[in-house]
């Protein structure tokens, strides 16, 4: 209910003037293919602006091959 | 290279942790020099960073050179510095303890042990470094799946009491992270510093009311705070000695550096004192975190158990006290931070030792052991009387800020809590001392008889951090004026 | 009205999502089913993100058109969908595959322990 309630006041589907299409993004779709020469926005933003983000993802997902091989692995000889 | 130091404390256990399955592969001895390299070198690099921020002030390092809000942003000023090193000691420290206890306790599994163990370390201290509301989160779960799967490879009960965690913990990741889109969708920006320039104009929007609900209950789930506590008792008691002397003194810890970064520094103070009765709020669960954590302590034959709840207790003070929103109750509730941090380490690191001799750790296990281990019972005497608050050690003066933070808000259910949680540690470890001197007989002691020869003291490796640990609270209790008026009196949030 | 529930309705499909979630999460008994329930819920944070992100209008996807060989004309940033949250969102899948990971590992580990899934009877074989 509360967070209905904290519905009300948010901007509408799909509104283009929302702060959150207006502050930051506009910056990326404008500039990626000077800054980046990658036609695609998301790659760029994912790899180039925002690389550090995706480096600790690579690290997400190290650690948890990591933390299953240290759940589960047997011992070899019983 | 002195300016890419705030990089390098977390790039060099990240790339010491990739290469350590490969050297453990080779030749397992290897892995344990190796950790301590990675962590002292570590270390190194943090003090470093604190040196450079006290005497040049805030450090703005942007990754990749893109300027914020468009890129990432790291920004280290005194709170964080102060976090950071904290986290390096306490890491090394557990790090040199940890051999004996591992090859006890999980012997065919120390490599990726230590690869795990290293890379908390790295989540740690990018949750402490970050600008960035979103690469918080990232570095938030790092350190959440760390934590996950060394507590799992605990004793018996373990991977049960780790599913709950599990369950719970992402719980508060995710709504950490739906707090961080109410956010976006109200501002359109995730770094911190222009957060916190662009909120003021918004504080009316019930948006931002919800956001910051969403950040208090999912941080409250991470820091343990009672009622939210429940996953903490079963996940710190089994867990492996040296996971639980990791992840027990960080991780709430650092889930209360968050808090205070969230209240203070994206929300102005303003809003988050004046406009929400969130102060209020937080006062009163500090205070049954408190009395909670206090009367559940007494009940617990464990001796881990009853530290866990002790932690809890301490998790009260810090919240209630970042409630009292003065001033000098901010510079208690920060140097209670880096105070609580070296205590716990001491607590568990006297447990790990318990449960390497003893292979138990109940506190009928206490029987004699001043006699036999004095080193060992003289570090936790020194820990313990921390705890309850005794001058010189430090416990006693960040106990006593936050006496007067509260004096001075005329809060004085909140003294009178903090009085009464003394007087239960008292009660708590004095029983422990009486049973460990032998005047007390407990329940089992007579079957314990034939051991008797066997128990001797505590091997090196798990001695000398512990001793460290006792040393450094009594220093820090010594130092501590200096420590508040360099690094913890800029720390403060201008209130 | 009616303006006004058009304009919302997304948001609110995705807190009945979270809330079906959260409920398998604490309501039910196996640990599995808790898993799911845990997937669910994070699933619906993701769709939360992915919605803020649409663009009324002429909006495309957030792929530039005719951009080789740089001939660009002026590029306009309503013509495009805000990139920023898939972006984000990409990361957060990302972590809540390796969250299900452990924790489906976690019950491997206590289903070698102790043969079932049903946290009662865990509860009960550990006493």
């Amino acid at each position: 209910m509360v967070l209905v309630y904290g519905t009300l006041d948010m901007p509408d589907w799909g509104d283009p003037d929302s702060p959150a299409n207006m502050h930051v993004s506009p910056y990326y779709i404008t500039n990626t293919l000077e800054d980046t020469a990658t036609p695609n926005i998301v790659t760029s933003v994912l790899a180039d602006y925002r690389g550090y983000d995706t480096f600790g993802e690579t690290t997400v997902i190290f650690s948890a091959g990591m933390a299953c091989i240290l759940l589960l692995r047997r011992q070899r000889k019983k | 290279m002195i300016d890419q130091l705030p990089v390098l404390t977390i790039i060099i256990p990240l790339v010491f942790a990739f290469i350590t399955p490969l050297l453990g592969w080779w030749k397992e001895r290897f892995c344990y020099p190796w950790v301590l390299l990675s962590l002292s070198l570590c270390m190194i690099c943090s003090v470093f960073v604190l040196f450079r921020v006290i005497s040049t002030g805030t450090i703005h390092y942007y990754l990749g050179n893109w300027t914020p809000p468009w890129g990432i942003e790291y920004v280290i000023d005194h709170l964080n510095a102060l976090m950071l090193v904290i986290i390096t000691v306490t890491a090394l420290l557990v790090a040199v303890y940890s051999k004996k206890s591992l090859e006890q306790e999980i012997p065919e599994k120390i490599v990726y042990f230590y690869t795990v163990f290293l890379l908390q370390v790295v989540g740690f201290m990018g949750i402490v470094v970050t600008g960035d509301m979103f690469n918080l989160y990232v570095f938030l779960e790092i350190t959440s799946l760390t934590g996950y799967a060394l507590i799992a490879v605990g004793e018996d009960g373990a991977p049960l009491a780790s599913f709950r965690y599990i369950i719970m913990g992402t719980v508060g990741a995710c709504f950490y992270l739906l707090g961080v889109g109410y956010l976006y969708i109200a501002t359109g920006s995730l770094n911190i510093a222009d957060l916190s320039s662009l909120l003021p104009g918004l504080y009316s929007s019930k948006v931002i009311l919800v956001a910051f609900a969403f950040f208090f209950v999912g941080i409250a789930i991470k820091m343990a705070l009672f009622p939210l506590h429940v996953w903490l008792p079963d996940a710190y008691t089994k867990a492996p000695s040296a996971a639980s002397a990791l992840i027990a003194p960080l991780m709430t810890k650092i889930s209360v550096y968050v808090m205070i970064r969230v209240m203070f520094t994206v929300f102005n103070p303003s809003f988050t004192i004046d406009m929400l009765p969130i102060a209020d709020i937080m006062v009163g669960l500090g205070i049954f975190a408190i009395m909670a954590g206090a009367i559940m302590a007494l009940a617990q034959t464990d001796f881990k158990r009853m530290l866990c709840y002790i932690v809890i207790a301490e998790i009260g003070y810090m919240v209630g006290g970042t409630g009292l929103a003065n001033a000098i109750a901010m510079k208690g509730v920060i140097l209670h931070i880096l105070n609580d941090t070296i205590m716990t380490l001491g607590l568990f690191t006297v447990a790990g030792i318990i449960a390497y001799q003893l292979s138990g750790h109940r506190l009928s296990d206490f029987r004699d052991l001043f006699k036999k281990m004095p080193f060992t019972m003289a570090a936790f005497v020194v820990t313990a009387l921390s705890i309850i608050g005794v001058p010189p050690t430090c416990g006693f003066f960040s106990k006593w800020y936050l006496i007067q933070g509260a004096v001075i808000a005329h809060c004085w259910m909140f003294v009178v809590a903090l009085l009464f949680s003394s007087l239960i540690n008292i009660i708590l470890f004095f029983r422990i001392f009486e049973i460990g001197y032998g005047f007390r007989e407990s329940g089992e002691a007579h079957g314990h008889g034939g051991e008797k020869a066997l128990i001797s003291e505590a091997p090196m490796t798990m001695l000398i951090p512990t001793i460290v640990t006792a040393l450094l609270i009594i220093l820090i209790g010594i130092y501590n004026q200096p420590i508040i008026t360099n690094i913890i009196r800029f720390a403060v949030p201008a209130l | 009205m009616f303006d006004f529930i058009m304009g919302k309705y997304n948001y609110w499909f995705y807190i009945a999502l979270m809330m079906i979630g959260f409920y398998a999460m604490i309501g039910k008994r196996n640990l599995i089913k808790k898993i799911i329930g845990m997937n669910i819920f994070q699933t619906a944070i993701i769709l939360f993100y992915v919605s803020i992100a649409f663009k009324k209008g002429a909006a495309t996807l957030p792929i530039l058109e005719h951009a080789h060989g740089h001939d660009v004309h002026a590029i306009e940033a309503s013509s495009y969908i805000n990139p920023l949250p898939h972006v984000l969102m990409l990361t957060a899948i990302v972590v809540m595959v390796a969250t299900l990971g452990v924790a489906l590992a976690i019950a491997i580990k206590i289903y070698r322990r102790y043969g079932t899934l049903e946290e009662d009877e865990i509860i009960e074989a550990m006493k």
